[in-house]
């Protein structure tokens, strides 16, 4: 069987038939990939996501993100104001309500709410660190804290697409997508854009990482808490693997008979695809089996921790905890094994009541097992390689809100206009603070820091020049940034 | 604020203008001009056009610099000329556009557009060496109105071709001619059953049946491929086909999208009546204006406004908090936008924000556009399927038929028993009735200052302040000399809130405590309270009951919300009667001073009194009949007799019990049938249509009026105010080129993979040329003369000689020809989402071939819904043959749609789509083996496969079943060598079924094994049919 022709013909016509049109970007790397081929020998080779070299050279290579969907409060969480403290209970000035819209507050009676929070110093860098998160804050000296965020949307669905796809609409590829898309995947077995949900959905569901017009192979790939980890990935009952392996035989020497007569790449595309799939079978659940960790590992990300007893929260469930830290640990082994990027993807944190106890468990769940993940892949030497992400899609009003006419004020609502978030290893400089917001938490004052900005960054760090990297759709080169986007150079190490 | 990064590198642009650089080592590295004569329309203005009028154009004029116009254009920036007619190598925009500038580098920047390759230098180059020349009579705008899409539509001779019978139709002899300008021959038609399943697949999207599939290979008369066309085109499961093709443009799904996602339980209604009106080739022209408009044809029809419910496939958002008008303005731009790329080809949406950058479409005219559609509202109207109306209107005349006698017997016996009986009750009405006497008011006083006026039928109007917790005062005397009740009348008012009776916002009130005294002594504060045995009313707001009101508390009373805008009667019975020797004085206290925000008074009352000792009833003889009943019969005025009439006739046992007759026999009537769709009307106040600034509807602009866009043939209206129904007309007058060249072209990319125009959405500047441009206007002047027949369309291309080639690739056209541009051969491409589903449900005999009807919910991997917002999208599993349904009738959740779709490319369904993407993925090969409905597939193929050829009608089992496999999955025989590799893998499969007899009969599932067979037999079949299900082949049109 002349594979190497085959395949060459199935990338080619790949790149003709998946997408309507080129970015200038697929061209090069499809030219590129060709000189790839004729080197390699190995025909499973081609089963790769094509392996693409970027722009120019990347500072990381694989990207984790958490997703805290919902949208946790910045001024409970990352960004102390002792102003809002003393405030507390006093009307907002009048000059900010008249420009601003809510969800749910009204404007008139609209009064500020401090946080019983405290932020004691943590690290080398003296990092002002939420009492929530003490194990986080034994990784501040990797953690650059963006305190100046900013974003186009203040309902759910439309800010959560704009942090995961760029732009507060549907139908646009998801930031992992596009970086697979530009860079392909290391693993052979695995996909190369996996999704670890946790607790109940969120609001933008599967856009948050859809592939939008790029092609499906490029959407993220849910891996399940319950059950088999990929849907599909199990035989059907009474069908061994032996069978399987029969099966895919039979499906092979037929498609090579078809493709004798048609030559068409296409067909060729469909056997490694199969043989792609034949592997993940094996592997998906290598990947979940955790027997081969330590007990220390184990024990440190929480995977066997107690779960809370009450957990009768928005972001709560009742396993919440030791699968938010099975997920930590489950992103780990899927970055060491190839895998691109990873989502874990938790809601909600969307606080409009009851805050106090639901953000404390939240970052209960959040804590052991996000700085267990730091500090794992730090101790294999991949933090530098890998960027973490943490984010929600916006932050939370420094005033208060009572839903439902409650006696007192519990919750806050959404807050488009300045919020937090951090970032750490993939060539990011730890043990610093970009931006700020004014003295209640209300908007940046300094460094402002927009949502493309971030994106723009994220791709900087994956060696992409963010302008350049796009794809044609609908008659406009179409990029993750929209119409914007600076690469924020501070959090670059 | 976050700013567009480009405009200051843009700025930069103007300063560099006027500095005439010395010839430098730079500007040697130019890249040489053409060498040949130069147009300026042909060659150099698309350059200008596609490169800089972003920033330099009608919009924008960075550092002052007008690229669009001749005059402004040598005039220069603000600092001076860019181009220096004879000497390129000195002008600044040929510099700048090859990156030769040091100081600015490239134009156009990062992010504006691509730089211009080494030819389109040359060219500038050479435009200006050659004394840039540009004509008076060029300016952009005329240049677009050249552009070739948007032409008249001219049907064009038919090209020369060498004689040759290959040619079927005329599509043939323009695909030909081109071929033999390039020397290349045709491919060799397909075999005859390829050809059948291509047609299946590509007609209804269903394989051929073994019968049909014979029939056809049987026929060897002269035109049995035309005959096979026919057959198939008038196949209901057509409507099927290409109605899917539609729903993908029309973004069709069955929920709202957003956060909430709520379902749509009546979309499916316009689905129906797509499938239908295709099925009935209702003409194109027909089928578009009753979707754009239909709720505007005059006069309209079901399906019209049916048709209309198109514009609600918008998303949705009803998340908490969402900006309403927000939302609609998103949709209506969604709704434009679907507009332009459906029926004119055109990124309309680009324009959105900014005048679109390539094609001539300013940002005023794309609000112009928005306008026609800016009217919209929705509604859900009632929408029967004809059957469902025919039916219903049977059962209502049975219903009817029966009805009718019970009316009669009341109608009866009012003309003939009642009088008699109303006399009786006369005579004796006085001594048993139960009369409410008005009380006599002698002051009315506030706590707070709340006006009263009295009124003409003795009750009292509240007007004036209207303050919490008002405490109102009641003198009033009654000629009665012995009280046993009292009433409350609350009465609406149209001078009150809500109609009333109440004061608050709403229309409601709280009566907090009702209370009555009587003065010991006139005018003496002195008084005793009379206490109360019960309290009824007529209505009670639920945890507001009427009892409450005569309680000692003062958090809670009488309250009637919802029943608003409604009299409301409360009665309070004293526990003992009040007596008085010639009449009984009052004072009445309505407290309404329970811990309330807002006022919640009451605005009109009444009161009155009875002295009958019975039980109390809420209503009774009024005053008015006491007195017409004490008037002697002969001296009653006619108002009185019309009074005691009236009232007897509520009254009248005889007359009750037929009416209730009546009445329940009336709750059989039919109902009409409960169907009904999403529909939208044109609202009756137009709004004014503004301009949004940068696309945002926050910061409107201008006002615009309503129109088409310019470069377009213009609108002719019925009235000065255009409307949705005359774009809708517009589109089809016959001087609009666009729509019948975009939907030929659209046709076409469905069955040779890709569009005579590949940009199939966009047929602006940037789309692509037309590869055939003869042959798409032939195409487009075809569907407009055959009154927009889109099978006419379809049977030409499908019995062209073009579309019966052989798919496979040719060593000769490789490298030639990799896109298959040339349509050298056919074009083989896997099916869509819905249609894997469909062969595979066709195959194994599983399908479920009704037609049209409301979605249906498939099995789907469990859990899978949880990953909608707080789980929210319950699916529960259809039963039945609605499991078996095709994949076009699947229930279509937007945040977690079908996944075995979503796997195989089907759209989100978010906004227009025109071309899906065609993927080929691991998670696609899991799903063929895996998913529970495929390899219950593979189960009853296998069980077909044995059923169907059975031992004692063959002596070779294994060689006839696979062909039989092979008939009914591929429509097709096996070569030897297929044969010897599937009857190989079978005598595997049932080797290890019969080392492993529990994993064989698991394997089964839940089905018994044929007496003439084996488990381990029937076991290797099904993995067997598996690998068949799982072919290339079977997921794809060769």
């Amino acid at each position: 069987m002349p594979f190497t022709a085959v395949s060459r013909d199935a990338r080619r016509e790949f790149f003709t038939t998946s997408a309507a049109g080129l970015g200038g970007l697929a061209l090069t790397s499809m030219l590129a990939d060709d000189r790839l081929l004729c080197a390699e020998a190995d025909a499973t080779q081609t089963s790769r996501l094509n392996i693409k070299p970027p722009h120019f050279a990347p500072r990381a290579k694989r990207c984790i993100l958490i997703f805290l969907a919902g949208a946790p409060s910045h001024v409970d969480l990352y960004d102390p104001k002792p102003v809002l403290q003393q405030r507390h209970g006093q009307q907002l000035p009048k000059s900010l309500t008249d420009t601003v819209r809510f969800a749910f507050i009204k404007k008139d009676g609209a009064i500020l709410m401090g946080s019983p929070r405290k932020f004691p110093q943590r690290g080398e860098s003296a990092m002002p660190w939420c009492d929530l998160m003490p194990q986080l804050g034994s990784c501040v000296d990797d953690i650059a804290l963006i305190r100046s965020m900013h974003t186009d949307a203040f309902n759910h669905h439309p800010a959560q697409l704009m942090m995961t796809t760029g732009v507060p609409r549907f139908g646009r590829p998801s930031l992992g997508s596009w970086l697979t898309y530009g860079l392909g995947s290391d693993s052979r077995n695995l996909p190369g854009y996996v999704v670890l949900p946790v607790g109940r959905g969120s609001s933008g569901g599967v856009s948050n990482w859809t592939s939008g017009f790029l092609p499906s192979s490029y959407e993220g790939v849910v891996f399940r808490s319950e059950g088999e980890p990929v849907l599909n990935l199990n035989n059907p009952p009474g069908v061994s693997r032996k069978m399987q392996e029969l099966g895919l035989g039979g499906i092979t020497t037929l498609n090579q008979e078809r493709f004798q007569l048609l030559r068409d790449p296409e067909i060729a595309s469909r056997i490694s695809s199969y043989e792609l799939a034949f592997r993940m079978q094996a592997a998906a659940p290598q990947l979940i089996d955790l027997s081969r960790e330590s007990q220390e590992t184990l024990d440190a990300y929480g995977v066997t921790r107690p779960e809370p007893k009450n957990h009768n929260f928005r972001g709560g469930g009742p396993h919440v905890y030791r699968q938010f830290a099975t997920n930590c640990l489950l992103a780990r082994r899927l970055v060491e094994q190839g895998t691109r990027c990873v989502t874990i993807m938790h809601a909600s944190w969307d606080h409009h009541s009851n805050l106090t106890d639901e953000i404390s468990y939240n970052a209960g769940m959040l804590d052991q097992p996000a700085a267990a993940l730091l500090h794992d892949l730090k101790q294999r030497g991949m933090l530098d390689e890998t960027l973490v992400v943490c984010a929600g899609e916006f932050g939370r009003t420094p005033l208060a809100e009572n839903r439902g006419g409650a006696k007192q004020n519990t919750g806050r609502d959404h807050h488009p206009f300045g919020f937090s978030l951090w970032l750490a290893g993939g060539g990011i400089k730890g043990g610093q603070i970009i931006g700020a917001t004014d003295d209640i938490g209300w908007a940046p004052v300094t460094d402002a820091v927009h949502v493309n900005d971030l994106h723009a960054t994220i791709m900087h760090l994956f060696g992409f020049d963010h302008l350049k990297f796009t794809h044609r759709f609908r008659g406009l080169d179409v990029r993750l940034t929209d119409q914007g986007g600076h690469v924020v150079d501070k959090l670059l190490a | 604020m976050h700013l567009p990064q480009l405009t200051t590198v843009v700025c930069f642009l103007a300063a560099l203008l006027a500095t005439q650089h010395p010839l430098t080592a730079a500007q040697k590295k130019l890249p040489p001009p053409a060498q040949r004569k130069v147009n300026f329309a042909s060659d150099v203005l698309p350059l200008l056009q596609k490169n800089c009028y972003s920033c330099h154009g009608p919009d924008e004029q960075s550092g002052g610099l007008r690229l669009d116009r001749r005059q402004a254009a040598f005039r220069g920036g603000d600092s001076g000329k860019t181009i220096v007619p004879g000497k390129s190598a000195q002008s600044t925009l040929v510099l700048l556009v090859a990156g030769l500038d040091k100081r600015i580098g490239l134009m156009p920047p990062d992010g504006e557009g691509k730089p211009l390759t080494r030819t389109e230098v040359g060219i500038l180059r050479a435009w200006i060496d050659q004394g840039a020349s540009w004509p008076r009579s060029i300016d952009p705008q005329q240049a677009a109105r050249a552009h070739w899409a948007f032409q008249p539509v001219r049907r064009p001779p038919l090209p020369q071709t060498d004689p040759t019978d290959w040619i079927q139709n005329p599509i043939d002899m323009f695909i030909l001619s081109r071929l033999e300008k390039e020397h290349v021959t045709p491919s060799v038609p397909a075999r005859k059953e390829l050809l059948i399943k291509r047609l299946y697949l590509d007609l209804l999207g269903l394989l051929p049946s073994p019968p049909q599939l014979q029939q056809f290979l049987d026929d060897n008369r002269p035109g049995s491929y035309l005959r096979l066309v026919s057959r198939v085109l008038d196949s209901p499961h057509y409507g099927e086909r290409w109605g899917r093709h539609w729903l993908d443009l029309a973004r069709y799904a069955d929920s709202d999208g957003y956060e909430k996602d709520r379902p749509r339980p009546h979309a499916w209604r316009y689905r129906h009546w797509v499938v239908n009106a295709l099925n009935q080739d209702m003409p194109f022209d027909r089928f578009s204006i009753q979707q754009i408009a239909g709720d505007m044809l005059i006069p309209t029809t079901p399906g019209a406004q049916v048709a209309s419910g198109f514009h609600r496939n918008t998303l949705h958002n009803t998340e908490g908090g969402t900006d309403r008008e927000e939302d609609r303005v998103k949709k209506t731009v969604d709704r434009t936008n679907t507009l332009g790329t459906i029926w004119l080809g055109l990124t309309v949406g680009c324009a959105q924000c900014h005048s679109h950058k390539y094609d001539p479409l300013s940002q005023q005219e794309y609000y112009s556009l928005y306008g026609f559609l800016n009217q919209i509202e929705e509604q859900d109207i009632a929408a029967p399927l004809p059957v469902e109306a025919d039916r219903h209107a049977k059962n209502k005349a049975r219903f009817e038929q029966a009805h009718r006698p019970l009316t009669a017997a009341v109608t009866a016996y009012e003309q003939q028993g009642l009088p008699a009986a109303q006399l009786a009750w006369e005579s004796k009405a006085l001594q048993t009735g139960f009369a409410w006497t008005p009380l006599k008011l002698v002051s009315t006083d506030s706590k707070h200052g709340a006006q009263f006026q009295e009124q003409a039928d003795g009750s009292v109007l509240a007007t004036g302040k209207n303050q919490v917790s008002d405490i109102y005062t009641v003198v009033a005397t009654t000629t009665l000399n012995r009280v046993t009740a009292i009433r409350l009348e609350v009465l609406p008012d149209k001078a009150l809130p809500k109609n009333g009776p109440g004061r608050a916002k709403n229309g409601n009130f709280v009566l907090t405590t009702f209370r009555v005294e009587t003065p010991t002594q006139e005018r003496s504060p002195e008084s005793s309270v009379h206490k109360f045995s019960e309290a009824h009313a007529d209505y009670s707001q639920k945890d507001w009951n009427v009892s409450l009101a005569i309680n000692d508390q003062s958090q809670d009373g009488w309250a009637v919300s919802p029943q608003i805008g409604k009299r409301h009667i409360a009665v309070f019975r004293f526990a003992e009667p009040i007596k008085a020797k010639d009449s009984v004085r009052l004072r009445v206290t309505l407290d309404q001073s329970y811990n309330q925000t807002s006022a919640h008074n009451i605005g009109r009352f009444r009161l009155s009194v009875t002295d009958h000792p019975g039980p109390v009833q809420l209503e009774g003889l009024t005053g008015d009949i006491v007195a017409a009943l004490k008037t002697k019969a002969t001296k009653r005025s006619p108002q009185q007799r019309e009074l005691l009439a009236k009232y007897y006739h509520s009254i009248d046992p005889t007359l009750a019990a037929l009416q209730h007759k009546v009445k329940e026999h009336a709750k059989q009537a039919p109902s009409a049938p409960a169907t009904k769709a999403q529909s939208v009307r044109e609202r009756n106040e137009p709004r004014v249509v503004r301009v949004h600034l940068r696309g945002n509807f926050l910061t409107p602009g201008d006002t615009v009026s309503i129109n088409t866009p310019e470069i377009l043939p213009s609108l002719t209206s019925r009235s000065d105010e255009p409307d949705r129904l005359d774009l809708a007309q517009w589109l089809f007058s016959p001087t609009n080129p666009l729509p019948a060249r975009v939907t030929v072209n659209r046709i076409w990319q469905r069955y040779f993979g890709r569009g005579l125009v590949e940009t199939t959405d966009d047929f602006g500047l940037q789309g692509e040329k037309p590869s055939h441009p003869e042959l798409l206007d032939w195409l487009a002047s075809e569907l407009q003369s055959s009154q927009w027949r889109l099978k006419h369309i379809h049977r030409l291309i499908v019995t062209s000689a073009t579309y019966r080639q052989s798919a496979a690739n040719r060593q000769d056209l490789w490298d030639r020809d990799p896109e298959n541009r040339l349509l050298a051969r056919q074009s083989r491409r896997r099916v869509e989402a819905e249609i894997v589903r469909d062969l595979a449900l066709t195959a194994s005999g599983l399908l479920d071939p009704r037609i049209g009807g409301v979605s249906v919910k498939p099995s789907q991997p469990s859990r899978h819904a949880g990953l909608t917002y707080a789980n929210s999208a319950k699916w529960q599993t259809s039963g039945g043959g609605d499991r078996y349904r095709r994949g076009l009738y699947t229930f279509f959740q937007r945040t977690s749609p079908f996944p075995m779709l979503m796997t195989f490319d089907a759209p989100d369904s978010t906004s227009c789509t025109a071309r899906r993407s065609n993927s080929n993925t691991p998670l696609q090969a899991l799903t063929l083996w895996n998913d529970a409905v495929f390899f219950e597939c593979a189960q009853r193929l296998a069980r077909r496969i044995v059923d169907e050829v059975p031992h004692d009608l063959t002596e070779t089992p294994l060689s006839d079943r696979i062909d039989h496999g092979f008939q009914l999955c591929l429509s097709r025989y096996p070569t030897a060598v297929e044969k010897s590799a599937v009857a190989n893998l079978f005598n595997q499969q049932r080797d290890l079924c019969r080392e492993n007899p529990t994993a064989a009969r698991t394997l089964l599932g839940p089905t018994t094994v044929p007496s003439d067979t084996t488990t381990e037999e029937l076991a290797g079949w099904v993995l067997v049919a598996r690998t068949l299900l799982n072919l290339d082949e079977f997921i794809t049109k060769e």
